[in-house]
């Protein structure tokens, strides 16, 4: 009984120490391909968006408060937005002449 | 017919096809002087009560309740204390005994010659980096980008000026002039932020509309009045500042100031509204 007990406790520590620990990793991995991506857009296409900063900002907020999904979550958005940032660029490339007034 | 003669004609069809390239190409592409005269003839066509001279007063040359109200501040001018501040920085001698009057004369008027291009550099000179240049220079330190004294001397200037008229010129005798005034106009007519707008989108197709409380200005004329007290910023601010403003407002990241994405936005817009006088400094909503 004592040893069950023992055996459960350890695998719950264990468990409970994994699962933290890819939460942790998956967060700050997220994190830091949005900034990555964040840097690399301005420097391909020189179009940066505001709301990607401040949503990589939020994230590393949430990280230090150790709230990793909340974290991962919003490096996940600033992704979909540096996304958008890149189709916008690409798409204006092609047909920003078509404003200019003839 | 000889292999030589069937040679002579495809040479002869290649030069057609290149003539005609040559030509179609030449219609699409306008140069400086084509792209100003048909942004001009835009606004005096989506204004034609306005005249073409007041375009310099912003929005309100458009927009006739709100012109009576800024005829009224600009009776007791919410600038003069910065043109008053901007004077004495401008006479202010330098550790090495000399003065902005060195660089500028006796009076600072010479806003006609900004933006310019600097062949020697190959850039575009605006009058507040040409401040800071002449600071430098003089072994003096650099005023702040977009506030301050560098507006406030920029306005002592600016009014001294008043009355000159926006002549800039893209050289063509350097390619790199044309351009950073390419790269300008791209900037105006290109969707940026999350919010996809244009400055051509509030200042071109809807200026004169309300976006919530505000009413857009006309692009035409933007580059003259500055610096300008802004009611929202209870202060003076240069025209990168109130670049990076716009930007911020569509939530794209603005700029450096005095960076080259502003100045040749600024060569653009300035050149854009050759022929209009200088009127700055100013007082805006």
């Amino acid at each position: 009984m004592k040893n069950g007990l023992r055996i459960i406790a350890v695998s719950v520590a264990l468990c409970s120490s994994v699962a933290f620990g890819a939460s942790n990793i998956s967060a700050k991995k997220a994190i830091d391909g949005a900034n990555a991506a964040y840097k690399q857009v301005a420097k391909e296409t020189s179009y940066q968006w505001t709301v990607t900063a401040s949503a990589i900002k939020a994230a590393k907020k949430a990280f230090d408060k150790g709230n990793f999904s909340e974290a991962e979550g919003l490096a996940a958005k600033a992704m979909k937005l540096v996304a958008a940032t890149k189709l916008q660029a690409k798409i204006e490339s092609e047909t920003w002449q078509m404003r200019v007034p003839k | 017919m000889t292999i030589g003669d069937k040679a002579m004609k495809t040479i002869i069809q290649y030069l057609a096809f290149g003539l005609l390239g040559l030509s179609l190409s030449a219609a699409t592409i306008a140069g400086p002087e084509e792209d100003r005269k048909a942004f001009q003839n835009f606004y005096e066509n989506r204004f034609p009560d306005t005249p073409v001279n007041d375009f310099q007063n912003g929005v309100y040359s458009i927009l006739p309740s709100a012109r009576e109200q800024w005829q009224s501040i600009e009776e007791f001018p919410p600038y003069e204390l910065s043109v008053e501040a901007g004077e004495k920085l401008f006479h202010s001698k330098f550790v090495n005994g000399k003065s902005l009057a060195d660089c500028f004369g006796s009076n600072g008027a010479v806003r006609e010659k900004y933006p310019h291009w600097d062949k020697a550099r190959g850039m575009v000179v605006t009058m507040e980096r040409a401040i800071n240049e002449c600071r430098v220079a003089n072994a003096e330190r650099p005023y702040r980008l977009k506030k301050g004294k560098i507006a406030d001397v920029s306005a002592y200037m600016s009014f001294n000026s008043r009355g000159q008229k926006v002549n800039v010129v893209i050289p063509s005798d350097d390619a790199r002039a044309l351009a950073a005034y390419e790269d300008g106009k791209e900037h105006f007519y290109t969707k940026r932020g999350q919010l996809n707008f244009a400055c051509a989108d509030c200042h071109m197709y809807t200026a004169g509309a309300l976006y919530r409380a505000d009413t857009t200005s006309p692009g035409f004329g933007h580059a003259t009045s500055w610096p300008v007290f802004r009611s929202k910023w209870q202060e003076m601010g240069t025209l990168h500042r109130r670049f990076g403003g716009c930007h911020k407002n569509i939530r794209a990241t603005p700029y450096k100031a005095q960076g080259s994405e502003y100045s040749n936005l600024e060569y653009f817009v300035s050149y854009m509204s050759n022929g209009l006088e200088f009127n700055g400094p100013a007082a805006r909503k």
